[in-house]
């Protein structure tokens, strides 16, 4: 064997060339056989008995055994990828060191040597674009080069060669007490004491050479480098300065790629973010939804105990629509429409509309123009006009609708309660009867009746005279301008500067609030509520007439402002109410008393809403604040270009009518403004209501138009 | 982009203790703070490789290999260096494999090319090694055997 293998080594070219030779391919297929045949035992143990035996015992596989194993995977795999470009590789030499990897392979295998084995085939896998910014500038050895320590060496070299032989005068010394640094150990101690000896020892010397010493100008004169050693020094710095530049663009290229990163992870962030703030809408979705379904099950328990006592008592009241919060009920269509187009526009109004309400999505609604005592009834599920409300003898200002039930205040200082489920046989009569006269005499004879302390349903029984108004409030002097009411309780607000509060089953007068007394005797003021109680001494002075003009909207039209409450809302017993002062006061309904006011706006409070946490009020300063209904500051103010008409508001959002065309909504989640205008109103919008995602506006261009959000 | 690679015996010329020391501490201040730069890698791991410690090799190809995952701009840089490492490693294979991926894009590149050379002489020189070591075993054991059987016709 030894001889043999002498022989072949003589022909070591031959051997190399092989692969490449095709002359020599008998010799080279001879060869194959012969390594398979040697191979044979190894193939036998190749890749998957193997792997078998590792995840068997991987602690009976010594790590000799394992490199062999691995080496010969990776050889096999190898051989493979070689033999793409240039033939066979199993020549000679592989043979040959199939008994060294297995005789002297003693070495130690770490994971880390797997490690890099097994990735091999990944990174031979993945492809190699061309280099480019930094990396085709610079490349790695340069970079290596210019950063390695060794590349400081040829300035410290200089350095040392302009050292000059000088007496020692302890600059260490002077640079550390300079710095303030006390010699901390005990052995520096010891070195700097050396140092202090020495330079005693010099200063002696000095004293002796003082004669010397005019005669040396400079340092730098003291020594000579000679020509060759200067240019060498031009050289090194001239590479030292191409070090330096290649440095810096290294770091420059740093610089950028963490720019990009940081741009990227400032996107990510912001990803986040808005994430965080869907989730943050989402949970109060959930809330809202929640809260819905906790009153639906107090609701349908209720009816189901009321039916089992009495099937005539009338179906118990679920919580106004105002304050009802969560999901309604929407036919399953509503969700193929695209949110945030009106989908419907009733027209049949001549003048801006004045006061709007509806019972639920696609029930009916209620509306109102200005110089139009008959408010009109829609169906929203067809959008056709179902009827008219007759009886007031002035503009309507203000319609609330909880399901057949609808209040409405008017100029003439009346509020008339109408049974919804009344109005349409009723006034197709009427409608076809078209008298005048003997609408007026049902209205006095509405009236009459009211003055009788009768209940709700004496009066329901002589509906088929009276029509569908079962009940008339009087009391009022002027124009009623703002109302609510919930179960039994209405509670209206006019333009003769009065809260009036009103049982709704006896059509009596509960309580009269005067606001004009709550201006002049105004409670302490509350710390932190520094703006003082007399912003308006005209309006609030002036018993008489209130009138203010309003800034002109988006198209320039404007109005004398004459209602003296903008909106009153309450829960409980708390009550609040804005009005024109600007002031939005809570009262507390058992005493009639004002027993705080929310200072702020500069004109004339339109509307306003409240929930446990907030009131929202919109004034004609062009303004909505947002108040906290505990410390009574100012939680956030939304400025606008325009006047404020009218809000509604929940815990996501506030939609509002700010005179323009578009109907304006803050996101509370996410603080973003948006506009509704997808055919839109023509012109500014001034009233609204919306539930969960139904929206119903109208504008001065005497539309009604219902959105879907 | 020029060639502008060291040649295989480069990686031969060990930096001294001390300055592998200066680029490791340059590489764990960076690792501590999160953000390591490419150069400070491939200077700690160039470093590691240009050693004759086994283990130093391979961990310097671990981080050639981490650089050329992460980085696909440095890859065809890479390749020489990895090919290079496997080279020192005394991997034959893979280092032919990674210098013949290179020579495929950069049919010219000088020091790829002297590299293969090097190569193919190691993968003969040690196959060489390992015939005489074999063959070496294969004379004792015949040697043995012959013994043995002229010890057992003797009786």
């Amino acid at each position: 064997m030894s001889s043999k293998f002498k022989g072949k080594s003589a022909n070591r070219p031959d051997v190399t060339r092989a692969a490449l030779d095709p002359e020599q391919s008998t010799v080279h297929s001879k060869m194959d056989l012969v390594s398979k045949t040697l191979f044979a035992p190894f193939n036998n143990k190749k890749k998957d008995p193997s792997r078998i035996l590792t995840d068997l015992a991987p602690v009976i596989m010594t790590p000799r055994m394992m490199n062999a194993a691995a080496t010969v995977s990776s050889r096999s795999r190898g051989s493979l990828g070689a033999s793409a470009p240039g033939g066979s590789r199993l020549d000679f030499a592989t043979l040959g060191r199939a008994p060294m990897r297995l005789t002297l392979g003693t070495r130690r295998i770490t994971s880390r040597d797997l490690q890099i084995v097994e990735a091999t085939d990944e990174l031979l896998d993945a492809e190699i674009p061309e280099a480019e910014g930094v990396a085709s500038d610079v490349s790695l050895l340069r970079g290596f080069n210019a950063t390695v320590p060794s590349s400081e060496k040829n300035r410290t070299r200089r350095k040392q060669m302009r050292n000059v032989e000088t007496p020692r005068i302890g600059l260490k010394k002077l640079g550390m007490s300079a710095r303030g640094m006390m010699m901390e150990d005990e052995e520096e101690r010891s070195i700097a004491s050396e140092e202090d000896v020495v330079v005693v020892s010099r200063l002696d010397e000095r004293g002796k050479r003082k004669g010397k010493r005019r005669g040396r100008e400079s340092l730098s004169a003291a020594k000579a480098l000679g020509k060759d050693e200067l240019r060498r020094q031009t050289q090194e710095i001239l590479l030292d300065k191409e070090n330096l530049h290649v440095r810096r663009s290294l770091i420059n290229s740093e610089i950028a790629e963490i720019n990009n990163k940081i741009k990227a992870l400032d996107s990510i962030r912001e990803r986040l973010e808005q994430d965080l703030l869907k989730l943050h809408e989402d949970e109060l979705e959930l809330d809202d939804e929640l809260g819905g379904v906790q009153e639906r099950i107090e609701f349908e328990e209720a009816a189901f105990h009321q039916s089992d006592d009495t099937k005539t008592a009338p179906a118990p009241h679920v919580a106004p629509s105002r304050r009802r919060r969560g999901p309604v009920f929407l036919p399953s269509e509503h969700d193929e429409l695209p949110p945030g187009v009106a989908f419907m526009t009733l027209e049949s109004h001549l003048t801006p509309i004045a006061a709007l309400d509806f019972s639920e999505p696609y029930g009916t609604l209620v509306s109102a123009s200005q110089e139009d005592s008959q408010p009109r009834l829609w169906d929203l599920m067809t959008g056709s006009e179902i009827g008219r409300l007759r009886g007031h003898r002035g503009a309507v200002k203000c319609i609330q609708v909880e399901d057949n039930l609808c209040l409405t205040g008017a100029e003439d200082g009346s509020v008339r309660l109408w049974d919804l489920r009344l109005v349409d046989e009723d006034d197709w009569e009427r409608d076809g009867l078209a008298d005048v006269v003997e609408e007026d005499e049902g209205t006095t004879y509405d009236g009459e009746l009211v003055e009788k302390p009768n209940g709700i349903r004496s009066s329901e029984s002589s509906t088929a005279q009276t029509g569908a108004c079962i009940r008339l409030f009087e009391g009022h002097s002027k124009a009623v301008t703002a109302l609510y009411f919930e179960d039994e309780c209405l509670v209206t607000g006019a333009s003769d500067k009065t809260l009036r509060h009103w049982d709704l089953a006896t059509g009596q007068c509960v309580m009269t609030m005067d606001i004009l007394w709550a201006i002049s005797h105004p409670q302490p003021t509350i710390p932190g509520n520094g703006i003082p109680n007399h912003l308006f001494p005209s309006a609030a002075a002036s018993a008489g007439h209130f009138a203010v003009p309003t800034p002109p909207s988006a198209d320039g039209s404007w109005d004398m402002y004459e209602d003296f409450v903008g909106g009153v809302q309450f829960w409980g017993y708390g009550l609040v109410s804005g009005s024109g002062d600007g002031a939005v006061r809570m009262w507390d309904m058992r005493t009639g008393q004002a027993h705080r006011t929310l200072m702020g706006h500069t004109g004339p409070v339109t509307c306003l809403q409240f929930d446990e946490m907030h009131i929202v009020s919109g004034s004609l300063d062009k303004s909505i604040r947002i108040w906290d209904v505990r410390t009574g500051g100012t939680f956030e103010t939304l400025k606008y270009d325009h006047a404020v008409t009218a809000l509604q508001f929940d815990t996501r959002k506030v939609i509002a009518a700010t005179g323009e065309n578009g109907v304006k909504i803050y996101n509370r989640t996410s603080m973003q403004h948006s506009s509704l205008s997808t055919n839109g109103h023509t012109q500014p919008v001034e009233r609204l209501r919306y539930m969960d995602r139904y929206l119903v506006s109208g504008g001065r261009d005497a539309a009604v138009k219902i959105w879907t959000l | 982009m020029p060639t502008d690679l060291p040649y295989a015996a480069d990686a031969e010329v060990s930096l001294s203790y001390d300055e592998i020391e200066v680029l490791r501490l340059q590489y764990e201040k960076e690792l501590a703070q999160a953000h390591i730069t490419v150069q400070t890698k491939f200077n700690y791991a160039w470093g590691l490789v240009k050693s004759p410690v086994r283990e130093h090799q391979v961990e310097g190809v671990r981080l050639l290999q981490e650089i050329y995952r992460t980085e696909p701009s440095r890859r065809r840089e890479c390749l020489y260096y990895l090919a290079l490492g496997y080279y020192k490693m005394g991997n034959f294979t893979d280092a032919r494999s990674f210098n013949d991926l290179l020579l495929s894009r950069e049919p010219t590149n000088l020091q790829a090319q002297s590299l293969a050379s090097l190569i193919d002489k190691g993968v003969a020189r040690e196959g060489y090694v390992g015939m005489a070591l074999a063959g070496g075993v294969a004379a004792v054991g015949t040697l043995l055997i012959a013994g043995l059987i002229r010890r057992a016709t003797r009786k």
